[in-house]
Order: C-alpha cells, then sequence, then structure tokens
C-alpha cells in the first residue's frame, strides 16, 4: 500500500515536471508547478518532514504560484517562438 | 548538434545522479554519519536543553539559531531587492489594482472569501504559537498570512487590502524577523549567556524552562510576523499599478 502510493507520488511528480518545462502556455505551467509543488508537499508528509511539507503547500503552492501569475499577468501569457 | 551535445551531457548527469542514489544508505539506516553523530545528541538531549517538544523547532531555533537568522535576513534582502526594482507605493497614496479581467469575481466569491479569510489567520495564529509543540513554526504561519492576504487581494483589490494593511503598519514590522532575533539573542548576552542560546544562568532553575519557551515563542511571533509582511509588502509592489485611483487624507 504504502509502496504503490510512493511510486504513484513519484510518477505524478515526474509527469508534472516536464509538463511544466515543456508547457507553451505560461499560465498552465505556472499551475502545473504549483500542482508540482502540492504533490511535493504530499511527499515531504510522506518522508515524516511535516514542518517542510507545512512550508512547501503554503510557500510552493500557494504564494509562489501567484506571485508568477501576477508576474504573468503584467507580461505576455505566451512563450515566444 | 546542439541538442545532441545538450541531451548527451544531460544523460550522463542523470547517470552519474542515480549511481550516487543507488550508493546512498537505505532511509532511517542507524549506521551512516548523519545517523551517528548529532542526531542522537538532538533526540536525546533537545527537550532538556532546548525546552522545545517539537526537536525540529529546537534545532532550527536554538542548535542551529545563527543559520535561521541567516535565513531571515535572505528573506528580508529579498523584500529589499524587489522594492529596489519595482518600488513602494507613497505614503498616504493608495494605488488602485486595475481589474483588467472580463470576468469580475461574483458574490459567492466575495462572500466565501470574506468568511474564510479570518478562519485562514486563526489557523496561521495557531501554527506560529505551536511552532515548539507541534509541526509548524513562524516562517510557516507567516506565510499562511501572507496566502491569505493573496486571496483577499485578487478578489478585493489592492485598495481595500492596503486600507487594511496600509504602509505605515507594514514597514517598521517588516524587519521583525530580524529584530526578534537580535533581540532576544541580545537578551541572552544581557542574561549572562551566550548570543541566542535562550539560557539564561542567573535565573532560578525552576524559572528557567518557561523563560526559554517564551523567548522562543518570541522569536517565532517575529518570524511570523516579519514573513507575512515581508511577503505582502512584496504583493503589493508587484500588483500595483502606476496610476492613482485615490488619496486619502
Amino acid at each position: 500500500m504504502g509502496t504503490a502510493l510512493n511510486l504513484v507520488l513519484i510518477l505524478l511528480l515526474l509527469t508534472t515536471a516536464v509538463l511544466a518545462v515543456t508547457a507553451r502556455d505560461l499560465l498552465a505551467a505556472v499551475i502545473i508547478f504549483s500542482v508540482y509543488s502540492l504533490i511535493m508537499a504530499l511527499m515531504w508528509q510522506r518522508l515524516q518532514a511535516p514542518d517542510l511539507a507545512l512550508t512547501e503547500a503554503a510557500v510552493g503552492a500557494g504564494v509562489t504560484t501567484v506571485l508568477f501569475v501576477i508576474a504573468i499577468f503584467k507580461t505576455r501569457r505566451r512563450e515566444e517562438e | 548538434m546542439k541538442r545532441v551535445a545538450a541531451l548527451l551531457f544531460i544523460a550522463a548527469l542523470a547517470v552519474l545522479l542515480l549511481y550516487v542514489v543507488s550508493r546512498m544508505p537505505p532511509m532511517g539506516d542507524p549506521e551512516t554519519p548523519t545517523a551517528t553523530h548529532v542526531i542522537p545528541r538532538y533526540l536525546e538531549k533537545a527537550e532538556e536543553e532546548t525546552h522545545t517538544v517539537n526537536v525540529i523547532t529546537g534545532v532550527i531555533l536554538n542548535y542551529r539559531g545563527y543559520d535561521t537568522m541567516g535565513e531571515v535576513t535572505v528573506i528580508f534582502c529579498a523584500l529589499a531587492a524587489v522594492l529596489a526594482v519595482l518600488g513602494r507605493e507613497r505614503r498616504g497614496v493608495i494605488h488602485g489594482f486595475v481589474d483588467r479581467s472580463e470576468v469580475p469575481s461574483s458574490t459567492i466569491v466575495r462572500t466565501m472569501v470574506r468568511f474564510i479569510v479570518p478562519f485562514i489567520i486563526l489557523f496561521s495564529v495557531y501554527t506560529i504559537l505551536h511552532g515548539e509543540t507541534s509541526p509548524g513554526g513562524g516562517f510557516q504561519g507567516g506565510a499562511i498570512i501572507g496566502g491569505s492576504m493573496i486571496i483577499f487581494t485578487t478578489i478585493f483589490g489592492l485598495y481595500e487590502s492596503s486600507r487594511r494593511i496600509p504602509l505605515k503598519v507594514r514597514a517598521p514590522l517588516e524587519g521583525a524577523a530580524v529584530m526578534g532575533f537580535f533581540l532576544v539573542g541580545t537578551l541572552g548576552l544581557v542574561g549572562g549567556g551566550n548570543f541566542l542560546t535562550y539560557a539564561w544562568p542567573r535565573v532560578a532553575q525552576d524559572l528557567h524552562p518557561s523563560l526559554v519557551v517564551w523567548l522562543t515563542v518570541l522569536v517565532e511571533v517575529g518570524i511570523g510576523l516579519g514573513g507575512a509582511m515581508v511577503l505582502t509588502s512584496i504583493l503589493f509592489a508587484m500588483i500595483r499599478e502606476e496610476e492613482e485611483i485615490a488619496t486619502v487624507s
């Protein structure tokens, strides 16, 4: 059970990491990156580091995502060819 | 050609990293160097020496207080860099957040946010104050306050949220984390101990544990307030527009 959950989390983590890098739409990339942070927070919890999990969820998935979104909002949404 | 070289480099790096991972000791192995030197001391003596039930808080704020003080200073410097580039809103003038999105936030969203933000702030206060007994602490709580301010600002705009936390409140509190560390560290010196040890040799033994806990909580509150204000100020600096919407007297 535990190993299966770890495997699923790692696969999701790898998928979101690759998707966040390859996405052309920067807004989509930021949202995928926040999902990556959320999975990372779950993994910190699985590794018995609840302090880090809290930090990752609040800073990684919350604050940085919004700061990135504001930065996109102020510039351009599409990556240039 | 460049692509092939890049791919080869990444493949070589991946092989190297995977090799290193395969040679790492298994998680929880009692024979590794990290588990045989400082960790036994932390686990056995932390509660007795730092009077914090949560060993992680004891390590972060007490054994490695200097490291954390440096980290807090780095966060403060990040704010200084952001403000140097983007500039701060002027005192007394409230800059508006011009909502350029096609869909204005609906009544349901506004009501929900108004309802839920106080509870988020309550949770962050719990996280800050219970840092020495349960997971969490000043930085996490501060980040949660910053997150609640972000939610509020994105729904109600900069005008409403900078009216609630004006510049004259934020500016002195931004340094609260650094100031808290220096204040408590210097208090330790005054009490006859070392900088940031929270130890006061001249205080009676039965008073000592509660004093250490109070000083630790003081540092946690400083980190929480400072972190929250730094995040809020970065958000306001990023979101503000050049045109002025209103001037308050």
